[in-house]
C-alpha cells in the first residue's frame, strides 16, 4: 500500500519564492500532498501559494516556526496521513531530495530521517562563523545526551511517520525548535537518521535567526534540551486513534 | 549569617519550581528567562555578599539593605513591565482570533445558507 504524504511548508513572507517551490515539489514528487502553513504574511504568499494549487492554512498572527510547523503536524494527525515532511518555505530545501527523505521511513528503517547538508563533502555551503559554531555545538550536546552523532542538528528539512508525528502534534518546541525536537523524538525511542542533501541559498524571506539574537537560542536550545532529559517518558498522544 | 542561607534556598526553591513548570510543559523559557535572572542574581550576591557590600557603598547607599530593598523594587517593575507587554500580546491576540472566528462563522452561515 502506498503511504500518505504530506508536506508541511511554513512560509512567512515568501511571495518570491513559493510558487516556484510547489511546482517543483509537484515534479519531483507528484504522489505528496502539499499544506503551505501561511504564519500571517503581510506579503501575497497565501495567494501565491492558492494559485500554484496548494493547500494553505493562514494563521490569524504570527506563531513562529514552531508552532506554524506545529500546526502542520496537527493537519496530518487530523487527515490521516502516514508521513509528514518538513521543508522551509524559502527554497533553501530542494525539493529533489524528497524521495530520498521518504524512503527510509517508508522502509521503517527510520521514524525520523533528517536531510543534512555537511554529509556531501561540498562546500558551496556558506554559513556565518557564528553558526557554524552553534551547529557544532549542538552536534557534541546532542551526541552526549542521546548517544547519537547527527552532521545537521539544526536542518529543518526533515521526514517522519505518523507515530512521531501524533507527539509532534501533541508538543512541539517553539523558537529555533530543530534540535530539541530531535531529543524529544529520541525520548520516544524514535530512530533517528540522515540522508545528504544540498541546499540552496535562500531564494527570498529572511532567516528566522537573526545574528543577534543566535546566542539567546543556543542558550534556549540548549537549556531545554537539558530539561527535555527530565521529561517523563512517552504517554500516549491525543491525537491517536 | 542565616539570611545569607535563607536567601540561597529560597532562591533554589524558585529556580527548582520554575524548572519543573518548563519540565511539565506549563511555563515556555521565554516566560521563564525573568525568573532564572533573578534566581541567579540573588544566588550570587548571597553567596559573594562582600561585594554586595562593595557595590551598595560604590552606589551611595548608606546601608546595604537599602540597596538590596532598591534593587528588589527595581526588579519587580522590570517584571510588571514585561508582565503588561505580554498581556498586550495576549490582548491582540485573543482580538485577531475572535474577529478570525466571527469571519468564519459568516462564511459558515452562508454556505448552510445556500446548502438549503
Amino acid at each position: 500500500m502506498l503511504s500518505k504524504v504530506l508536506v508541511i511548508i511554513p512560509a512567512y513572507n515568501e511571495e518570491k519564492s513559493i510558487a516556484r517551490l510547489i511546482a517543483e515539489i509537484r515534479s519531483a514528487a507528484p504522489f505528496v500532498d502539499i499544506l503551505v502553513i501561511n504564519d500571517h504574511s503581510r506579503d501575497d504568499t497565501e495567494a501565491q501559494a492558492l494559485s500554484a494549487g496548494a493547500d494553505v492554512i493562514t494563521l490569524p498572527f504570527n506563531l513562529g516556526i514552531g508552532g506554524a510547523v506545529q500546526t502542520g503536524y496537527k493537519a496530518a494527525a487530523e487527515m490521516n496521513y502516514d508521513i509528514a515532511i518538513q521543508l522551509d518555505g524559502d527554497g533553501q530545501h530542494d525539493p529533489r531530495y524528497l524521495a530520498d527523505l521518504i524512503r527510509p521511513i517508508a522502509d521503517h528503517r527510520l521514524d525520523l530521517c533528517i536531510g543534512s547538508r555537511f554529509l556531501l563533502h561540498d562546500t558551496s555551503f556558506k554559513s556565518t562563523a557564528l553558526r557554524r559554531v552553534g551547529i557544532g555545538f549542538f552536534r557534541k550536546l546532542l551526541q552526549w545526551m542521546t548517544g547519537l552523532y547527527l552532521t545537521d542538528p539544526t536542518s529543518g528539512f526533515r521526514a517522519c511517520n505518523r507515530k512521531l508525528l501524533l507527539q509532534f502534534a501533541e508538543y512541539y518546541p517553539i523558537d529555533f525548535p530543530e534540535p530539541e525536537a530531535i531529543k524529544m523524538a529520541r525520548r520516544h525511542n524514535a530512530r533517528v537518521g540522515e540522508i545528504a542533501v544540498k541546499m540552496r541559498e535562500r531564494q527570498g524571506g529572511q532567516s528566522s535567526i537573526r545574528y543577534f539574537a543566535t546566542l539567546y537560542y543556543m542558550l534556549k536550545v540548549t537549556f531545554a534540551i537539558l530539561i527535555d532529559a527530565l521529561k517523563k517518558k512517552p504517554k500516549e498522544s491525543r491525537y491517536a486513534g | 549569617m542565616q539570611v545569607k542561607y535563607f536567601i540561597i534556598l529560597i532562591a533554589l526553591v524558585i529556580l527548582g519550581a520554575v524548572i519543573d513548570l518548563i519540565r511539565r510543559e506549563k511555563m515556555t523559557f521565554k516566560y521563564a528567562v525573568n525568573w532564572f535572572l533573578g534566581c541567579v542574581i540573588a544566588l550570587f550576591f548571597a553567596i559573594y555578599d562582600s561585594l554586595l557590600i562593595t557595590l551598595s557603598k560604590w552606589a551611595g547607599f548608606s546601608l546595604p539593605s537599602n540597596f538590596i530593598f532598591f534593587s528588589l523594587l527595581v526588579f519587580v517593575i522590570f517584571l510588571t513591565l514585561r508582565l503588561t507587554l505580554f498581556i498586550n500580546e495576549q490582548n491582540s491576540r485573543t482580538e485577531a482570533l475572535a474577529q478570525a472566528v466571527a469571519r468564519l462563522e459568516l462564511q459558515l452561515k452562508k454556505i448552510k445558507a445556500t446548502e438549503k
